[in-house]
């Protein structure tokens, strides 16, 4: 009777052990997809990603740009000790977007009083600072990764900052006329040949396109041209016509390097953001 | 050698790091200032591991010996974890040695530039890397 008992608290006790291990399955399984294979891609005899085998293509023909992408940016390597820990590469595009153009980005005399309050204030006034979203066309630029899902009607960019999304619609419709204005603006996208040309309107009013503050404005139209020039790299051009703050329409070319054998974290700005304070108070 | 390469470092980043931010940042670092630099050697109090940036909390002995408590900034989460960090890989009670950027407006709250943990050994940080200063494109 007594070993009936055990067993049965035994028994219990296995159960709940094995009801808890369940339950932490999920957070074993996420660190383990850092390392975790991407199927389907070109591989060479040892494994390594093929990042030079011809872009992957869609059913319908057209290049598939599905993937997860992060600003692509060959930095120096300033490791010169042997236990020196190599650097993170990011975009220099997003500090200054228009850092590679000639003279700069062309700021109407408006956007360069924005600027000197927003240079003089550091981050303080910057949105970003703030937890805001992580807005497109500077979303491509941030130090989070981007995942395309394309299907022939939509395609549907996942951003890890604040686990954000934007939608461009493929299905051929048309721009929205006198949209609401938002974070990510309204997007549809047309095949030009192997290029995906995006076109959004209906952006706010007050969002930045870098740190230093270049602004981008509710009359602005922004142009994106996708082109996949392999496996491993993207190129986006981004052409913005925004005549308050522009004094001509102009472009900027980023490239995009896709990153295999990896995940999807999710980065909740609003879970502990302390930085706000830390600027020198008004 | 270390302390002069990264000094070396430092001092282009004073120039690179005016208005720009640290790997992994969302925003601009300006309310930390990257010429004016500590080093600390104390025990992990407590690694506060979640977004935007990690914090990581250490007790030292200040120059009069009293305790005091570093609050140091690193980037989030997902770029530490990109690169080898788990939650706990400093844990409570483990010694670090800290070189990092002073807040500007406050006391004791720094942007880590290096961590050695109890071994020894450096830890990537997001910050260890200081962009080439690049000047503006010119107009031909």
């Amino acid at each position: 009777m007594r070993r009936s008992r055990a067993a049965d608290r035994s028994s219990v006790i296995w159960r709940w052990v094995g009801i808890v291990v369940l339950g932490l399955a999920p957070a074993i399984a996420l660190a383990q997809w850092l390392g975790y294979p991407t199927p389907g891609i070109p591989r060479k005899p040892g494994g390594a990603p093929d990042m030079q085998a011809p872009a992957p293509r869609t059913r319908d023909g057209h290049p598939d740009f599905s993937g997860i992408w992060f600003a692509n940016v060959p930095s120096k390597d300033y490791c010169k000790e042997k236990d020196c820990v190599q650097e993170e590469r990011m975009a220099r595009e997003q500090i200054n977007l228009g850092i590679k153009m000639p003279g700069g980005l062309p700021y109407t005399e408006w956007s360069k009083q924005q600027m000197v309050s927003r240079r003089a204030h550091g981050g303080r006034d910057d949105p970003h600072t703030y937890c805001k979203p992580p807005n497109y066309p500077r979303a491509w630029t941030l130090p989070q990764h981007t995942k395309i899902i394309q299907t022939p009607d939509e395609m549907v960019l996942l951003h890890e900052f604040n686990a954000a999304y934007r939608e461009v619609y493929l299905d051929g419709r048309p721009l929205p006329v006198d949209p609401n204005p938002t974070w990510n603006g309204y997007s549809t996208g047309h095949w030009e040949g192997d290029t995906l040309v995006i076109e959004t309107n209906g952006i706010r009013d007050d969002m930045w396109l870098d740190i230093q503050g270049s602004p981008i404005t509710e009359s602005a139209r922004v142009t994106e041209r996708l082109k996949r020039v392999n496996l491993g790299l993207m190129k986006v051009e981004i052409a913005v016509n925004d005549p308050k703050a522009y004094t001509r329409p102009w472009s900027v070319t980023i490239e995009m390097a896709l990153q295999v054998d990896t995940q999807m974290l999710e980065e909740i700005c609003m879970d502990n953001e302390q930085d706000v304070k830390l600027y020198r108070p008004e | 050698m270390m302390a002069k390469t990264l000094s070396f470092r430092l001092l282009v980043a004073g120039v690179a790091l005016a208005a720009a931010s640290a790997a992994g940042a969302h925003h601009s670092q300006s309310e930390f200032d990257f010429k004016s630099t500590v080093e600390v050697e104390g025990f992990v109090t407590n690694l506060d591991w979640r977004s935007p940036h990690s914090r990581l909390y250490v007790e030292a002995l200040d120059a009069q010996g009293k305790t005091v408590n570093w609050d140091f900034e690193l980037p989030s989460p997902m770029t530490l974890m990109r690169r080898g960090w788990k939650r706990d890989s400093l844990k409570p009670g483990e010694k670090v040695k800290i070189k990092a950027a002073t807040a500007r407006h406050f006391p004791n709250i720094g942007y880590a530039i290096v961590i050695r943990d109890g071994s020894g050994k450096p830890l990537f940080t997001g910050v260890t890397q200081i962009y080439e200063p690049e000047p503006q494109a010119k107009t031909p």
